[in-house]
């Protein structure tokens, strides 16, 4: 499958291009950008199933949630995320909610990452729909 | 001179102003050399942050870059803007994710001359004994709630009642090393969760400690008082509040995104999401601001205190002989409550500082005794290859900037290129040729920071030097790194 995330030259930070013809085929490859910019060889293999269900207030609030949420699990229970085996995103007039089952693995703490990743920031996101296509920027701190 | 579509009118020979247009409620002004726009923000987004800034409510003068003003989110990187009490917000997208990073510094007895021999078994032993690199943990052990709690509350006096620091060092330190409206409460479980091991932990990017020697001073007055003189050992520590200022910088953003819908605010970014400073949504930013402000003051004061053990250990020496004694400690990433003069009358604001450097004057009542004839320490970090700076605050910061000035170099290349300009060197090496001896945790590290990545920290601090906002006092230069 071809990617679905492209990196943009950033000087302090990393920033990436998501795409994806579903909401959740752009959260995937935000998540795939994610791990990429986590870890320098990925020759890991998942060997456990985590659900997480986040709800948010927009889209682009679900977004930075979602990927946070990777982040948080990483930094304080050190399980990574590899692949997302399901994804689903609920809209209504009231907010959004997504749902997700995780592949990832527990890891050791002499795992070299490649570099911490303070945040997903809101800064210049906007998902937009365009001949069927969903894309955003993303801008992560490091 | 027109930038991107923005108009920049010069002011002074390094100041100059974005006349406020639209909806900007206060003109921009930018304290940078016309060289520095050329070469460094022509590509760049900061200036259109800089107009972003002025749209905030209750903005009071100017929205206002330092010259190592670069391309952040929300505020640049830079960036400082004061907002009044009364109508006046509060945005975190002014402080950043790492709540109240800043950089200490503290001289020792010791002088490079009579130790340049042992500089690698010295940086050996501090890359052992300091945490360093990614979710790094375990300086000391892991904090139970409460206590996590007292550190939120108490900041680095909580060091220096755990045998981890002296008085002397919580004098020293910006606040004393505590906001006194910390509230834990308003920090999630979260944050408490991310910051629960990493106290005393340095972690990785930009973060670093250094052992460097006083190159060169240029204000001997100024440097006696702040016990410095040239060949002396001094030692240089730039971290914040890690995970735990991260996650309160998260939690916040989504709560004060619905609050700037609640009271109307109409911002062109997302990542200035702000709430009235008397607001709930408001006030409880900033009482988790002000403990995650603590935490890191308090993460410091510990990495200062292995750092003392280990020079007294390596050179076999007691406190008294070692002589390590705290300068300053001076955080770049806050937003605080202070008294400014805004027309003829002083009135309390909300100044944030966005990668920029508090710079009180001499008489300030909030800066140590010892410095009350002189002015407040400014340390100004530049990149492992090159120096860093020793400055000191003025009266004219108080007039033009809020008692603020520059914090760094800022970087000039993107980490994908530096990686790029790195590849077939050895940059260890390159750095013994130069006289520093360097450990991290991994080369990647070493490369995306190289000496190159970082624009020359000089050119940052002459402009503030010439613009009268601080004056330069001693160069240092860096013979020992470790990085994360």
């Amino acid at each position: 499958m071809s990617k679905n995330y492209k990196f943009i030259d950033h000087t302090a930070d990393i920033a990436v291009k998501l795409e994806g013809s579903t909401l959740e085929e752009m959260f995937n490859a935000g998540a795939e950008a994610w791990l990429v910019s986590v870890l320098e060889k990925n020759n890991l293999k998942a060997d456990d199933l985590l659900d997480i269900d986040i709800i948010a207030n927009s889209k682009e609030e679900l977004l930075v949630s979602f990927l946070n949420e990777l982040n948080f699990l990483l930094s304080t229970k050190k399980w990574l995320c590899l692949s997302i085996q399901s994804i689903k995103i609920f809209e209504d007039s009231k907010g959004c909610e997504v749902s997700a089952e995780l592949n990832g693995v527990t890891v050791k703490k002499n795992l070299q990452l490649k570099q911490e990743i303070k945040s997903v920031t809101y800064h210049q996101m906007a998902i937009v729909k365009k001949r069927n296509i969903y894309s955003t920027r993303v801008v992560f701190d490091i | 001179m027109n930038i991107g579509g923005i108009e920049l009118v010069k002011i002074r020979e390094n100041l100059w102003e974005i006349p406020a247009t639209g909806k900007m409620r206060v003109p921009g002004r930018i304290y940078i050399s016309r060289d520095m726009i050329e070469k460094g923000l022509k590509d760049d987004e900061a200036l259109k942050q800089v107009v972003n800034v002025a749209h905030l409510p209750g903005i009071e003068k100017y929205s206002l870059a330092m010259p190592d003003i670069h391309w952040g989110y929300g505020f640049p990187i830079g960036g400082v803007a004061a907002t009044n009490l009364d109508e006046g917000v509060i945005s975190p997208g002014g402080v950043g994710y790492d709540i109240n990073c800043g950089v200490r510094l503290a001289t020792t007895n010791l002088e490079h001359e009579r130790i340049k021999n042992r500089i690698d078994e010295l940086v050996s032993k501090l890359f052992n004994a300091i945490p360093t690199g990614v979710g790094a943990s375990g300086a000391i052990k892991k904090l139970s709630t409460n206590d996590l709690k007292k550190v939120l509350t108490k900041g680095s006096v909580w060091a220096v009642e755990n045998d981890l620091g002296t008085p002397s060092d919580v004098e020293f330190t910006e606040e004393t090393g505590t906001l006194k409206n910390a509230d834990t409460d308003a920090v999630s479980k979260r944050a408490f969760e991310r910051g629960a091991d990493q106290v005393g932990t340095l972690g990785s990017g930009n973060h670093f400690l250094e052992v460097d020697v006083v190159e060169e001073i240029y204000d001997a007055k100024v440097a006696e008082v702040f016990g410095m003189f040239k060949g002396q050992i001094v030692v240089q520590i730039h971290t914040g509040s890690r995970g735990l200022g991260y996650q309160v910088c998260d939690d916040y953003l989504k709560v004060l995104l619905q609050a700037s819908n609640k009271y109307g605010f109409k911002l062109p970014d997302k990542q200035l999401a702000c709430a009235p400073i008397k607001s709930k949504e408001g006030q409880d930013y900033l009482a988790a601001m002000q403990a995650a402000a603590n935490f890191a003051w308090n993460n410091r004061q510990v990495i200062m205190h292995l750092a003392k053990n280990v020079f007294k250990e390596t050179f076999g020496m007691k406190d008294s002989e070692l002589g390590f004694r705290l300068v300053y400690d001076v955080c770049h990433n806050i937003a605080k409550i202070e008294k400014h003069k805004i027309g003829k009358e002083e009135k309390e604001v909300c100044v944030h500082r966005k990668g920029a450097t508090r710079a009180f004057p001499p008489n300030s009542k909030m800066i140590p005794e010892k410095y009350q004839g002189v002015g407040q320490p400014v340390l100004i970090p530049g990149d492992m290859g090159r120096y860093s700076y020793v400055t000191v605050g003025t009266e004219k910061a108080m007039e033009e900037t809020f008692g603020s000035s520059c914090h760094g170099a800022g970087r000039n290349l993107s980490r994908t290129k530096a990686l790029k300009n790195a590849k077939g060197r050895d940059l260890i090496e390159e750095l013994k040729q130069k006289g520093i001896v360097i450990q991290a945790k991994g080369y990647k590290t070493i490369a995306e920071e190289m000496p190159g990545a970082y624009k020359d920290v000089s050119d940052v601090v002459e402009v503030m030097h010439k613009e009268g906002i601080t004056r330069k006092v001693a160069k240092i230069k860096p013979v020992g790194v470790i990085k994360g």
